[in-house]
C-alpha cells in the first residue's frame, strides 16, 4: 500500500505542440479510493497509464510513497523510470484483457507465477480470492466460456490476488449491464475497504464516481477542474463545468443580471439572500450565471421568489418525477418527490435559497463560497 | 372438430411446402450449359493428373504402346521403385531443408511481426515498408551476389546453405502475414501482461505465441509448400550433396529418356507430402486465413 504523488506531470503525443495532460499535480493518500472523472478525451486514462508506467510523461514526477517511479525533464527524457512489471501494481482494463489461452485459475495465478511465488501460496491466495468473488465454480473454464459479469469478476480477482501496492481500474464496469454494474460497484467498494489498497478508478460516469470515491479528481482537457470529496464537489462546485458534470439531471443554469438586491433572469426575479450579498457586491450591474439543481427546486407556497413555468413533460422515476418546465425560452428540470405529479399546466417553483450556485459569466468560476 | 381442421390445415401446409415451382425451359437449358462448361473445365484440369497417375502404374513397354490416359492393363509399382532409387536421398534433403527453412523463417518472421505490430520504436514503419518491398524482390535479380555470398560463407553445396537462404528469403513474407494476425491481439492483453510482471520476450512466449497458434501453423504450412516446391535456389546454390527432390526429379526427366512411368511416379511422390499437408491441415488453414480477416472481439 502506498500514497501516490504526481507533480507537474505533462503528457504530449506530438512533441509538445499540444498537451493531453498539462502540469498535473495531485496527492492521493494511502488506502484512498480516488476516482479520475471526466468526459472522453480529458486525459484521465492517460494519467492512469502514466501511473502504471505504460506511458512516459513528457515532464513531471510520479512517486509511490517516497519511491520515485517516473521522473522526466522537459525534453521528455526519463531521469528515472521504473517499468510497469516492477511497480507492484494491479490493473483492470475495460476490456478485461483475460488471457484467452488460460483457464480462470491460470489467469489468476499468472502474475504470481511470474513473481515465482510458491505453488501452495498461489493456490491459497487464488482460492481465497475466488471465494471472495464467488467464482469458485468457474476456475477450470476459459474466458470464452464466461459471461460479461463473470469475466469482470475474474479480472478483478486476478488483480486483487497479487496484493498490489496500487490498484488501477480503467472503466472496469463499462461493459456490464445496469443491474450487474450496481452489484459489482457495491462489491468493489466493499473489497477495497476490506483490503485498504490505494485505488485509482477511471470513469466518465459521475454516478460511479459519487457512489464509490473517497476523493474525486474531475478533469477537462488535461487540467484538473476540481478535486475533493464527492459531497464537497457536489455542494460547492468550483466552476460551471463541475456543477454541470456532477449530478443527474444536470444543474439548471440561468443567465442573470445583478440589479441591487435582485437577481434578474428576465423571465423571473429573485431577491438576493443575505449570505450572498457580500460576494455579489463586485458584480453590481453585471451578468452572472445562476445554477439551481433540479432537486433544489420545490413548488412555491407563496409568491416570494417564484419561477413561473409551463409544464412541457413529466417523467416518472418511481420514487420521484422529473418535470420539464418551460421558463421563458429555457427548459428547466425540476425533481418533484411528492406522491403524485402535479396536474396543473402552470407551475410556480421556488429555489432553495441556501443552495444557489453563482458563477462568473466570463470565467465560469464560482462566486459564492 | 377444431382438431380435424388443424389436421387439414397442416396437410395443406405440407402440400404447399412440397409444391415445387416448375422452372422455365430456358432456365433448364442454361443450367445444362453451365454444367457442361464446368465439366469441360474439370476434364481440362484433371486430364494431365489422370494421365500422370495412369502412366505411373504402367510398365515402360506399355507406356510406349498406349496413350497416357488409358488405364494400365497390368498395374505395377516398378515406376515408383525406380523413382525412389533416384529420389530417396533428395527427398530427405528436401524434407530437412523444408522443415528447418520453414521453422527458421516462421520463427524470425513471428518475432519481427510481434515487434512491428505491438511495440513502438523509431522507424517502425520504415522497417515494415522495407520488409514488404523485400517480398516483391525478384530472386533472379540477386542470384549472382547471393551465390558469391554463400560461397564466401563456405556454404555452397551445403544443406545448411539452402536452409539459411530459405530462412532469410522466407522471413519477409512470414512477417507480413503474421503482422496481420498479431494486430488482432488486443493491446490491453499486452499491457496486462506487462503489469503482471512480464517483459517483452516473456509476453511473446506466454501470451502472443499461444494465442496465435493457428496463424503460426497457417504460415508454417504456406512456407513448407513454397520451400518444398522451390527449384531456383536449389539449382544455383545446391550441388550434388545438397540436391533436393525438385532437382532430382528434373534430372530424372533428363537422364532416363522415355521412362515416363518413372518420371510420373517421381512427380506424384514429390506432390504427395504437399497434398497430405493440405488435406490434414486444411481446416487450420481456412480458420487461420479467416481469423485475420475480422477484428478479434
Amino acid at each position: 500500500m502506498a500514497s501516490i504523488t504526481i507533480k507537474d506531470m505533462s503528457v504530449s503525443y506530438n512533441k509538445g505542440k499540444s498537451f493531453v495532460l498539462d502540469n498535473l499535480s495531485l496527492d492521493i493518500k494511502n488506502g484512498e479510493f480516488c476516482v479520475f472523472l471526466g468526459p472522453s478525451g480529458c486525459g484521465k486514462s492517460t494519467a492512469m497509464h502514466c501511473i502504471a508506467g505504460l506511458l512516459h510523461p513528457m515532464s513531471g514526477e510520479i512517486r509511490f510513497g517516497e519511491e520515485v517511479m517516473t521522473s522526466a525533464n522537459r525534453k521528455g527524457r526519463d531521469k528515472t523510470f521504473v517499468p510497469p512489471q516492477e511497480r507492484n501494481i494491479a490493473m483492470v482494463f475495460q476490456e478485461y484483457a483475460l488471457y484467452p489461452n488460460m483457464t480462470v485459475r491460470e489467469n489468476m495465478s499468472f502474475a504470481l507465477k511470474t513473481k515465482k511465488v510458491a505453488k501452495e501460496e498461489i493456490a491459497k491466495r487464488v482460492d481465497y480470492m475466488a471465494k471472495m468473488l464467488s467464482i469458485e465454480q468457474l476456475m477450470d473454464r476459459r474466458p470464452a466460456e464466461l459471461s460479461g459479469g463473470q469475466r469482470q469478476r475474474v479480472a478483478l480477482g486476478r488483480a486483487l490476488v497479487r496484493d498490489p501496492q496500487v490498484f488501477l481500474l480503467d472503466e472496469p464496469l463499462g461493459n456490464l449491464d445496469a443491474k450487474l454494474r450496481d452489484q459489482v460497484r457495491y462489491e468493489l467498494k466493499k473489497i477495497q475497504e476490506q483490503l485498504g489498497i490505494t485505488t485509482i478508478y477511471v470513469t466518465h460516469d459521475q454516478t460511479e464516481a459519487m457512489t464509490m470515491a473517497d476523493h474525486i479528481v474531475l478533469l477537462k482537457d488535461g487540467h484538473i477542474m476540481q478535486q475533493g470529496t464527492p459531497e464537497e464537489m457536489y455542494d460547492h462546485p468550483a466552476n460551471e463545468f463541475v456543477a454541470g458534470f456532477l449530478g443527474t439531471p444536470q444543474i439548471n443554469i440561468f443567465f442573470c443580471e445583478v440589479k441591487g438586491n435582485i437577481l434578474d433572469a428576465g423571465s423571473f426575479k429573485l431577491n438576493i439572500p443575505e449570505h450572498l450579498r457580500t460576494c455579489l457586491v463586485p458584480y453590481a450591474g453585471k451578468k452572472i450565471n445562476l445554477g439551481i439543481r433540479p432537486s433544489d427546486l420545490e413548488l412555491a407556497k407563496d409568491k416570494m421568489d417564484v419561477i413561473k413555468g409551463h409544464v412541457e413533460s413529466i417523467e416518472p422515476l418511481g420514487d420521484a418525477y422529473l418535470i420539464y418546465v418551460r421558463v421563458g425560452e429555457q427548459i428547466v428540470v425540476f425533481k418533484y418527490t411528492g406522491e403524485h405529479a402535479p396536474k396543473e399546466k402552470e407551475l410556480l417553483l421556488t429555489p432553495n435559497m441556501a443552495k444557489l450556485h453563482l458563477f462568473d459569466a466570463l470565467t465560469e468560476k464560482r462566486i459564492n463560497r | 372438430m377444431p382438431n380435424d381442421m388443424n389436421i387439414e390445415r397442416s396437410r395443406a401446409g405440407q402440400q404447399a411446402q412440397t409444391v415445387r415451382v416448375k422452372p422455365k425451359w430456358h432456365m433448364t437449358v442454361l443450367h445444362i450449359v453451365y454444367y457442361l462448361i464446368m465439366i469441360c473445365f474439370l476434364i481440362f484440369y484433371m486430364l494431365p493428373f489422370w494421365g500422370t497417375v495412369m502412366t505411373s502404374f504402367k510398365t515402360n513397354s506399355e507406356v510406349m504402346t498406349t496413350t497416357p490416359i488409358t488405364p494400365p492393363t497390368q498395374w505395377t509399382l516398378e515406376g515408383y521403385a525406380s523413382a525412389m532409387e533416384e529420389l530417396g536421398v533428395p527427398l530427405l534433403t528436401s524434407l530437412f531443408v523444408t522443415l528447418f527453412g520453414a521453422a527458421g523463417s516462421v520463427f524470425l518472421g513471428s518475432i519481427c511481426a510481434y515487434a512491428l505490430s505491438k511495440w513502438k520504436f523509431k522507424f517502425n514503419n520504415v522497417f515494415f515498408i522495407a520488409l514488404v518491398a523485400a517480398t516483391y524482390l525478384p530472386f533472379q535479380a540477386i542470384l549472382i551476389p547471393l551465390l558469391q555470398t554463400i560461397s564466401a560463407l563456405d556454404l555452397y553445396d551445403n544443406i545448411w546453405g539452402l536452409v539459411l537462404v530459405h530462412t532469410v528469403f522466407g522471413m519477409p513474407m512470414c512477417t507480413v502475414m503474421m503482422r496481420g494476425y498479431y494486430a488482432d491481439i488486443p493491446d490491453a492483453l499486452i499491457r496486462q501482461a506487462m503489469i503482471d510482471g512480464n517483459g517483452m520476450w516473456a509476453i511473446y512466449r506466454k501470451i502472443v505465441l499461444p494465442n496465435t497458434m493457428i496463424a503460426t501453423i497457417t504460415v508454417f504450412v504456406f512456407q513448407c509448400t513454397s520451400i518444398w516446391n522451390e527449384m531456383l535456389f536449389a539449382l544455383v546454390l545446391g550441388g550434388y550433396d545438397s540436391k533436393p527432390a525438385t532437382i532430382a526429379l528434373n534430372e530424372l526427366a533428363g537422364t532416363m529418356a522415355a521412362e515416363f512411368n518413372v518420371q510420373m511416379a517421381g512427380s506424384l511422390i514429390l506432390a504427395l507430402p504437399v497434398l497430405v499437408l493440405y488435406i490434414f491441415m486444411g481446416k487450420y488453414l481456412i480458420s487461420g486465413q479467416m481469423s485475420g480477416a475480422v477484428t478479434a472481439s
